[in-house]
């Protein structure tokens, strides 16, 4: 048994750890110039250029912002629902509609905003049609637009479904109904009960959770690419743009944004476990 | 053990494969070459984006080359940056075996694939059809102001022209000035998408700017760029709140471009292919009052190519394809209207009678020019710097700011 144990942690670093590793070397190097065919050795030019120009902090700002929007909507929402409609959604259908969007992809979604929320989309003709609107330049800009909120839409969509199906899942689980009803015959009223009782202990059991959906927002690639403006854009879509670049002397720099960023989200991620784990212990 | 033996077939997966395939020219004969090609597999990677283009590969060039060479023909779905990146990740890692043998090429890839030794040749002299070619001819034989030196062969050759709905338009712009006007007059009918098209009409621009036709021919030239560039720059930035989206955005891609053109959100729209009009007023996606036009000082015209990767396993196969898809009997294939609908890059003056008397007898395009009618409107690509610093500055001088 103890022989297994030791072979599960062999194969977490085999797979989970050493293809990671190397390639975070692979883009650390490329990132000094040190590797890459159209490259002479090693430099700090990039790191530099990356700097200099500004577009990685704003395209890092403009992330965080938008990830960090759609997950505070998505959870304010879902807990909105789990709190107001528990047994309500408990329903066939109900359960349904919830479990229909986790089923679609981001890429789909992203395309089928483009069919409803564009200009020449479903709503833009609808209006034009029933006279609200004169012509395509009247309907307002929801994709490719400035404020992201195509974007931010899409996020919502996708991910607060989940957060719905777990906070209905704790809510049930650590049977929240019961000490609300618990804290009610105490004396509290209705508001206390909610925002002493129920919020904390759904938020406190999920909010690892939360935060890694925010992480996982931040370096989404699909629905940005599709329904983002050109500048700024989301980090992966920066990435992704300076890798493929036209100019094979400045793909360097895709590498030192990809390595900010990597390293960025392992802090996080480092931090948010370490602090977890205290946690538990203090429990 | 059974973890242990995962664990090697792991490694020996990625350990590079040891076959290689050298082969001297010199010592081929096209009938050796040929011989070699017979029973083998190529793979071909190339941009799959357009049915006319995938019907004219699966149901006519995959079965041809099997019959007549008995060739297994793969294509790989990829353009410009994946080649670029899928070759230069080999050369990193040093792959003796590639997996692509041809790929289909325009003249960015050419000069990146150049710039890293990514292509292996030159090997189009040794092709019986290049006989038909005219290497002389500055749009076929100068790939962006770049000797082709037989290490690509040509396929296909295009102008780009500019396209507008004459419902909706009745005199479309044809040069700056004009431009000027119209944006003023249809605000929010037109934007340049943030990519090789669009950098393409650029430098049309930039070319106009220069006063003359031939204004950017020769080696990259800086102060030229410099004063050019920004007398464009600040041409765009006067006028972008009349483009699309107030100028505020730019689309990524030309094909967003085509379909906003589709549904009325755009009048006015370009490509290559004089235009690329033709198939897609023939699908219904553009309305037949759609016309094709080139600019008054020029729009620039071009060739693509197909090459052979540096490390391609089957060099004879790949260059047996690349031959026949030079061919007479290829290249009018890929001519017709209602086809591809690509220009033959074959010199009619160097063809037998027969196969000149049947490119003649071809049918002509119904709702797009040909690119003979705008041929006195053509411009060579101007060096590979001028589309890298235009790439560059587009973004930094006009779509950031």
């Amino acid at each position: 048994m103890k022989n297994r144990g030791y072979i599960g942690i062999l194969f977490f670093i085999l797979i989970g750890i050493t293809p990671f590793a190397l390639s975070f070397g692979y883009a650390l190097l490329y990132s000094f110039g040190v590797i890459g065919v159209a490259n002479s050795g090693f430099t700090l030019e990039f790191w530099k250029a990356v700097f200099e120009s500004g577009e990685f902090v704003k395209s890092l700002f403009y992330s965080i912002a938008i990830a960090l929007v759609s997950t505070v909507i998505s959870v304010s929402l879902a807990l909105w629902f789990t709190l107001a409609f528990e047994k309500k959604l408990r329903g066939r259908i109900l359960s349904f509609v919830i479990y229909l969007p986790l089923a679609i992809p981001g890429i789909v979604a992203s395309f089928f905003t483009v069919q409803v929320l564009s200009k020449a989309g479903f709503f833009s003709r609808l209006f034009n049609k029933i006279g609200i609107t004169s012509g395509i330049s009247d309907f307002p800009d929801l994709i490719n637009d400035p404020y992201a909120i195509g974007i931010t839409l899409v996020f919502i969509s996708v991910v607060m479904p989940f957060f719905l199906l777990l906070f209905l899942n704790v809510y049930q689980n650590e049977r929240v109904a019961e000490l609300a009803e618990l804290s009610r015959s105490l004396g509290a009223s209705e508001r206390q009960t909610i925002w002493r009782v129920s919020l904390p202990v759904l938020i406190k059991k999920t909010w690892t959770l939360i935060a890694l959906y925010f992480i996982f927002l931040l370096g989404a690639y699909e629905i940005p690419l599709i329904l983002g403006e050109e500048s700024p854009q989301m980090l992966s879509v920066l990435i992704v743009r300076e890798l493929k670049q036209f100019d094979l002397s400045k793909i360097s720099e895709g590498y030192v944004v990809a390595v900010i960023y990597t390293v960025i989200v392992s802090i996080a991620t480092i931090l948010l476990f370490s602090n977890r784990k205290s946690q538990d212990i203090h429990e | 053990m059974r973890y242990l033996l995962f664990i090697v077939l792991l490694i020996s997966a990625c350990a590079p494969n040891a076959k290689e395939s050298e082969i001297n020219l010199d010592q081929l004969s096209w009938k050796d070459i040929t011989q070699k090609a017979e029973g083998s597999t190529v793979n071909f990677m190339m941009w799959q984006g357009s049915p006319v283009i995938n019907d004219y590969i699966n149901n006519y060039l995959i079965p041809t080359v099997k019959e007549k060479f008995n060739i297994e023909l793969r294509i790989t779905g990829g353009q410009g940056p994946e080649i670029v990146q899928l070759i230069m990740g080999e050369k990193q890692a040093a792959v003796k075996s590639g997996q692509v043998d041809m790929v289909w090429i325009n003249g960015e890839t050419f000069f990146q694939l150049r710039q890293i030794d990514g292509l292996w040749g030159p090997f189009v002299e040794s092709l019986p059809n290049a006989q038909f070619v005219d290497f002389n001819d500055q749009f076929i034989g100068i790939d962006f102001q770049q000797k082709v030196n037989y290490m690509e062969a040509p396929w296909n050759v295009s102008q780009f022209a500019l396209f507008y709905d004459s419902a909706r338009v009745t005199t479309p712009p044809t040069n700056l000035e004009e431009l000027e006007d119209y944006v003023k007059a249809n605000p929010e009918t037109f934007t340049i998408s943030n990519d090789f098209s669009g950098m393409t009409l650029l430098k049309s621009f930039l070319s106009e700017l220069s006063g003359s036709p031939e204004g950017l021919n020769g080696p990259f030239d800086e102060s030229k760029y410099e004063k050019l560039s920004s007398e464009l720059w600040e041409y765009i930035n006067r006028n972008k709140q009349y483009f699309w989206k107030k100028g505020t955005t730019f689309p990524k891609e030309h094909s967003k471009m085509d379909q906003m053109y589709a549904n009325g959100e755009l009048l006015l729209g370009f490509g290559f292919g004089e235009g690329g009009i033709e198939e897609k007023v023939n699908q219904g996606l553009f309305p037949k009052s759609t016309k094709g036009y080139a600019w008054e000082n020029g729009t620039i015209k071009n060739a693509n190519y197909l090459g052979i990767a540096y490390n391609s396993t089957n060099k004879p196969g790949a260059m047996t394809v690349i031959n026949f898809l030079m061919s007479p009997e290829a290249q009018l294939r890929k001519a017709s209207p209602d086809g591809m609908d690509s220009n033959t890059i074959l010199d009619p003056s160097k063809l037998p009678s027969e196969w000149q008397a049947k490119f003649e007898e071809m049918p002509k395009r119904k709702y797009g020019p040909e690119m003979a009618d705008l041929e006195d409107k053509a411009i060579q690509e101007p060096d590979p710097k001028y589309m890298i610093r235009l790439f560059e500055d587009f973004r930094t001088q006009v779509i950031e700011k």
